[in-house]
């Protein structure tokens, strides 16, 4: 346990995990109440692509997914249900970006070895710069998300009757998805492409019977979040195992707890 | 263009809609639609399932986009009441916090407790509510910021009888109190028409359109709803002719 302690690396995934699946706690919280897991998988998948057209053209990855995040979260968000219905056509295109995104960098020759680290991440390799990287972009996306609180929150309880009242707050919306997408940018280091999802779904999902407001779920969420980074990678430093999946993992074994507590307590509560 | 901007050009009315035509495929759901609510009215748009009403009120509020044009007053406050609203149940929200996201604290409690919503409920889960409580609730939530115009689609589906006939009667004191025009969707013929000062009858185009004595001896209306459900309408009339003609028997009264 104690070269678990000294390893620089192990910091700095841990912090890097941490943050971005604490940044990633309000932001999960719409994804949830909008039931837009769908759209951020779709968005995700698009990323990948982002991030082999960046190596293609020789940009940084971050810098090509967070376009292809952005551009696939718009178009996504202007799916209607008039000729085909809007989750077909959501899903039609994020696999269309996965498939494509895996077409180019199996093209790409150097980048053979890294393929399995841009699909579930590479937390253990997270440089100092990434650190901040992560860190600046998680506080914007906390700060972005204070700003665009109650027009997101109006939009999510009530978007119809927003809309129908000229308090839509359009601009906010696109907002969010742009936030998603820096998001998604950012986590395929951590996590990859096909588990950012789980860090924007599971820690609001767990976090729901802890609260009473939707602030509460988000600060828990945040929390929850955040706790789990360290308890994932204490776990595969132990087991040996893949650090950004056991991330993961350590998610969904705070959501079983907590729902099952939550369940056995309705049980003992008196009625 | 300019001239078809009615709503700018007549003070009294709040929106105007015309020549609305709305298809789905190849079936026609609004054809050549064309009306104008005024302030200090209510105007009850009734008709069978699937005539278009509810397309009509989304495009009316911009939620749907259709041929044809729609103008508002400037500034037009709207409160909408939609058929369906089911916040996902993953959201935590009391009642109150639920109002205080369009409308002001103070505003807000005043308007639950106008449609017989206690403070105990304002305190629940908005997720928790019944059927009725839930139309209650949104029914304060559309009055709550004061708005000129209120559109109320089926506002009190799953609201009990007492319940009903009071709501309707707050709905028409709003209207004396906000001097708001109101368009309500509703399928509560007996109750409604007495209060409504037009009603429109939409069967994909407009069928009819006058005060409910005028509407019901229409031959369009009596074609949707059928001649029984006319009379039931004036359960004071006596009916002489039980029935043999309605169109004939409701003239006849109206004569007496």
């Amino acid at each position: 346990m104690s070269s678990f302690l000294l390893d620089g690396f192990l910091w700095r995934a841990a912090l890097g995990a941490g943050l971005l699946a604490a940044a990633c706690g309000p932001v999960g919280c719409f994804i949830l109440w909008r039931r837009l897991a769908y759209v951020g998988e779709s968005v995700a998948h698009m990323g990948l692509l982002g991030a082999a057209l960046g190596l293609l053209i020789g940009v940084h990855a971050v810098i090509g997914t967070a376009a292809l995040a952005v551009v696939a979260a718009l178009v996504m968000s202007r799916a209607s249900d008039r000729t085909i219905p809007a989750g077909t056509f959501v899903g039609i295109i994020g696999h269309m970006g996965l498939a494509l995104g895996f077409i180019v960098l199996s093209l790409l020759e150097t980048v053979r070895a890294d393929l399995l680290g841009y699909l579930f991440g590479d937390v253990l390799a997270l440089t100092t710069a990434d650190l901040f990287g992560i860190a600046a972009m998680g506080l914007g996306v906390l700060l972005g998300m204070a700003l665009l609180w109650r027009p997101l929150l109006r939009n999510a309880v009530g978007g119809a009757i927003a809309a129908a009242e000229g308090k839509g707050s359009p601009l906010a919306q696109t907002a969010f998805l742009v936030l998603t997408a820096l998001l998604v940018a950012f986590g395929l280091k951590v996590v990859g492409a096909l588990l950012i999802v789980a860090l924007l779904l599971i820690p609001p999902a767990a976090a729901r019977p802890l609260a009473r407001t939707p602030e509460g779920m988000a600060l828990w969420a945040t929390l929850i979040g955040a706790v789990s980074a360290p308890l994932g990678l204490l776990g595969a430093y132990a087991a040996d195992a893949p650090a950004g999946p056991s991330m993961v993992l350590a998610a969904g074994a705070l959501f079983a707890l907590i729902h099952l507590a939550d369940a056995l307590l309705a049980r003992l509560r008196p009625h | 263009m300019a001239d078809t901007q009615i709503a700018e050009r007549r003070p009294g009315i709040l929106i105007a809609a015309e020549h609305l035509r709305f298809s789905a495929g190849r079936l026609v759901i609004l054809d050549d639609v064309s009306l104008a609510i005024h302030r200090g009215e209510i105007v009850t748009l009734i008709g069978p399932n699937g005539s278009g009403k509810t397309s009509l009120l989304k495009v009316l509020l911009g939620l749907l986009r259709c041929r044809g044009t729609v103008t508002r007053q400037k500034g037009l406050k709207i409160g909408y009441v939609p058929q369906q609203f089911a916040p996902d149940l993953s959201l935590p929200i009391t009642v109150n916090r639920f109002l205080d996201l369009f409308a002001g604290k103070a505003a807000g409690r005043a308007a639950l407790a106008r449609v017989g919503i206690d403070d105990a409920t304002g305190e629940r889960q908005l997720s928790a509510l019944s059927g009725g409580e839930m139309a209650r609730v949104l029914l304060a939530r559309a009055i709550a910021a004061k708005p000129d115009l209120l559109v109320l689609d089926e506002p009190l589906a799953g609201v009990d009888i007492a319940g009903e006939a009071q709501l309707y009667q707050l709905i028409a004191e709003l209207r004396d109190e906000l001097s708001c025009g109101i368009l309500l969707v509703s399928h509560d013929l007996h109750v409604v028409m007495g209060q409504s000062d037009r009603i429109i009858c939409l069967n994909h185009h407009i069928c009819c359109e006058g005060d409910a004595k005028s509407v019901v001896r229409d031959p369009a209306f009596i074609a949707l709803f059928g001649s029984r459900s006319a009379l039931a309408l004036y359960p004071h009339h006596h009916d002489h002719t039980h029935g043999l003609s309605a169109a004939q028997g409701q003239q006849d009264h109206d004569h007496e």
